[in-house]
């Protein structure tokens, strides 16, 4: 017995210290989406104070599933998220693929291509609405403008003038409007990580077999055919763990929302828990307990994809 | 038909050349083998037939045309790899249909083939499995079905047994054999292992440093080796080989003999020296013999068991005709 009990007792305090560390918030939040708990109530100051007597039940709960701003939340973070895995995944096997060939100065251009995953979240996203995408002084209002220019200098030009002045101004596009704000945080997000995707493909590629490649060509499969059967079912494994880790932090995207729209247009589940905690610590941890259902409802989906690929 | 006929054909990698101009004919329905040390350029060889490399002078012929020019998978030529390379994703049906698929043969036609060559290897039971779930020789077995579908006029074979265990080598070998005497197609196989030369070919090709050493059939190479190469790479254990007064009394520079063609006597032997190493088979012992005063190690091979161990004197009689006489450039003297 001696010779278990000692590793048990050495694991103990590691133990217990994550028990805590998980454990003691997961439960507050339990506790607190049970009572009424504003920060600041004069109508009712008894409420401002975490107490049993100031019990709920399910009430907080009721109240987050009928608001609106609540279910636009999940659609939006669904959204975001399923946008930015496509994207990253689709743009990170096409990059691998490409600079998986050898030629002058890869190394220069892998690590060029992998820097944009050191740049910290609020950085990239102001970056982005300010340099890139403002409509005014951004890249792309600079660019919008100057396309404007041409085309307005090609009007008088001979022969293919008439065929430019049909041609409208071209408007550049607000991305801190309600309309479009979802896709400047889905762009932002999908250039950062996609680096994260060609990293792991690129590893992935080049344990690929190469004379199954070349046994591919002797049956006659051409590029398209030896991509399609041999090099993606191979990078199958490596998909499913970047949609998985990419899905973990993305669900929890905050930083870009704030910055690009302060929420409008873009909100998603934490920046809803975000607005709620202003005063309504109840309906935030009811709201709260639903984001840690529908991670574990994404996460089921995304291990049994995983481990499906991994058992083939 | 599978006539193979390469001239002059070179290969260099960069600044380095692997393959000298090199000339050699296949006949159809021959079964060749390229043999030789590592490095020799073999596979490379092989390779440049297949149009896996390209080559750098010189022309390939296959069937009276000109390949340069023509893709691998145009060749008429199925390779099997020293690694199977089965595609481990796909079941072996999808594995062995792969070919017939890319050559967009319709469904029908596809079964057909595979299950004909299914049972020709007895595959049938497998077919449903991915290449993960097989043995060595069942993948093995995978990759020549995958070969066979496409009814090509030669087969390559890259070392295709050298994953395998020794037991089930010499199985394989046998069935790769029978293969052959059933399709009567060309074969190129490629080995380092001349006991699988020397059972396996019609023609056997010596290679050694990109250049051909000797062509002929195993027994010719056996014979009568053109220099001390050959000699020395065919035949288990080596020949024996050495300079000096011997040599001298054969008036050759240098002779060789193989272990089966010294007799060991009980006295009064031509030779005599210690036992080194003595292997016992049963069927043949081979002693290591020192202090002959011919070469460092002798090697002789006796049949049966011989009672004679480590450390005791051994009588040799060497038999006069079947020594091998070569020159100062270590060519053959006839």
């Amino acid at each position: 017995m001696s010779n278990r009990t000692i590793p048990r007792l050495l694991q103990t305090p590691a133990v217990l210290l994550l028990l805590f560390w998980m454990l003691v918030p997961l439960g507050m939040t339990l506790f607190f989406s049970f009572i009424r708990y504003f920060l600041n109530n004069t109508r009712r100051p008894e409420w401002t104070s975490p107490s049993i007597d100031n019990w709920r039940g399910f009430g907080n709960y009721q109240y987050v599933w009928n608001q609106d701003a609540f279910w636009l939340a999940i659609q939006n973070s669904l959204l975001i998220v399923c946008s930015i895995l496509f994207l990253t995944v689709a743009l990170g096997i096409a990059i691998a693929v490409l600079i998986n060939r050898s030629f002058p100065g890869r190394g220069i251009v892998r690590v060029l291509l992998i820097s944009p995953f050191f740049v910290m979240p609020a950085v990239n996203a102001v970056l982005w609405i300010n340099m890139l995408l403002d409509p005014v002084l951004g890249l792309q209002g600079i660019a919008v403008a100057n396309i404007n220019d041409v085309i307005l200098g090609l009007r008088d030009a001979p022969l293919v003038g008439g065929f430019f002045s049909l041609w409208p101004k071209f408007e550049p596009i607000s991305f801190r409007a309600t309309q479009t704000s979802a896709y400047a945080v889905i762009m932002m997000v999908t250039w950062q990580w996609t680096p994260f995707a060609v990293l792991i493909f690129m590893t992935s590629l080049q344990s690929e077999d190469q004379q199954q490649k070349e046994a591919a060509v002797l049956d006659g499969a051409g590029a398209w055919s030896q991509f399609r059967f041999l090099t993606l079912p191979h990078l199958g494994r490596p998909i499913a763990i970047v949609v998985m880790i990419q899905a973990i932090f993305h669900l929890s995207l905050y930083a870009e929302i704030e910055i690009v729209s302060r929420g409008n247009g873009n909100k998603n589940l934490p920046y809803y828990i975000g607005e709620l905690v202003n005063n309504n610590i109840g309906a935030a941890s009811a709201t709260g307990i639903f984001a840690v259902i529908l991670a574990n409802i994404v996460a089921i989906f995304l291990l049994r994809m995983v481990g499906k690929t991994l058992m083939e | 038909m599978g006539r193979i006929v390469l001239e002059n054909v070179s290969k260099s990698f960069g600044d380095t050349q692997v393959i000298p101009p090199l000339s050699l004919t296949i006949e159809d329905g021959e079964f060749a083998v390229f043999v030789g040390p590592s490095g020799c350029g073999k596979s490379t060889l092989l390779r440049l037939i297949a149009g896996l490399e390209e080559v750098s002078g010189g022309s390939i012929v296959i069937d009276g045309t000109e390949v340069a020019d023509v893709p691998p998978a145009k060749r008429g030529l199925a390779m099997v790899f020293q690694s199977y390379a089965l595609y481990p994703h796909m079941t072996v049906r999808k594995n062995i249909a792969f070919p017939l698929r890319m050559a967009k043969m319709t469904q029908s036609d596809i079964d057909a083939r595979v299950n004909q060559a299914a049972s020709v290897l007895n595959l049938n039971d497998y077919l449903e499995r991915k290449p993960g779930q097989l043995s060595g020789g069942q993948r093995q077995r995978v990759a020549i079905g995958r070969a066979i579908v496409r009814e090509p006029s030669a087969f390559l074979f890259d070392e295709p047994l050298s994953n395998l265990d020794a037991a089930l080598r010499v199985g394989m070998r046998m069935e790769i054999l029978e293969l052959h005497n059933k399709l009567e197609t060309t074969m190129i196989y490629v080995t380092h292992d001349q006991v699988e030369a020397m059972t396996m070919a019609n023609k056997i090709v010596v290679l050694r440093a990109g250049v051909i050493e000797q062509v002929g059939s195993p027994l010719e190479l056996y014979r009568s080796p053109r220099n001390k190469f050959v000699a020395s790479f065919i035949g288990s254990p080596k020949m024996n080989i050495f300079e000096g007064d011997e040599a001298k009394k054969h008036n050759a520079h240098s002779i060789g003999i193989r272990p089966e063609h010294i007799d060991v006597v009980k006295s009064n032997g031509e030779w005599q020296g210690t036992v080194g190493v003595a292997e016992h088979l049963g069927s043949d012992t081979f002693f290591h013999i020192h202090n002959t005063g011919l070469s460092e190690i002798l090697t002789v091979r006796a049949i049966g068991d011989v009672n004679l161990r480590n450390g005791d004197t051994i009588h040799l009689n060497p038999r006069a005709d079947d020594f091998h006489r070569f020159d100062e450039k270590g060519l053959r003297i006839t």
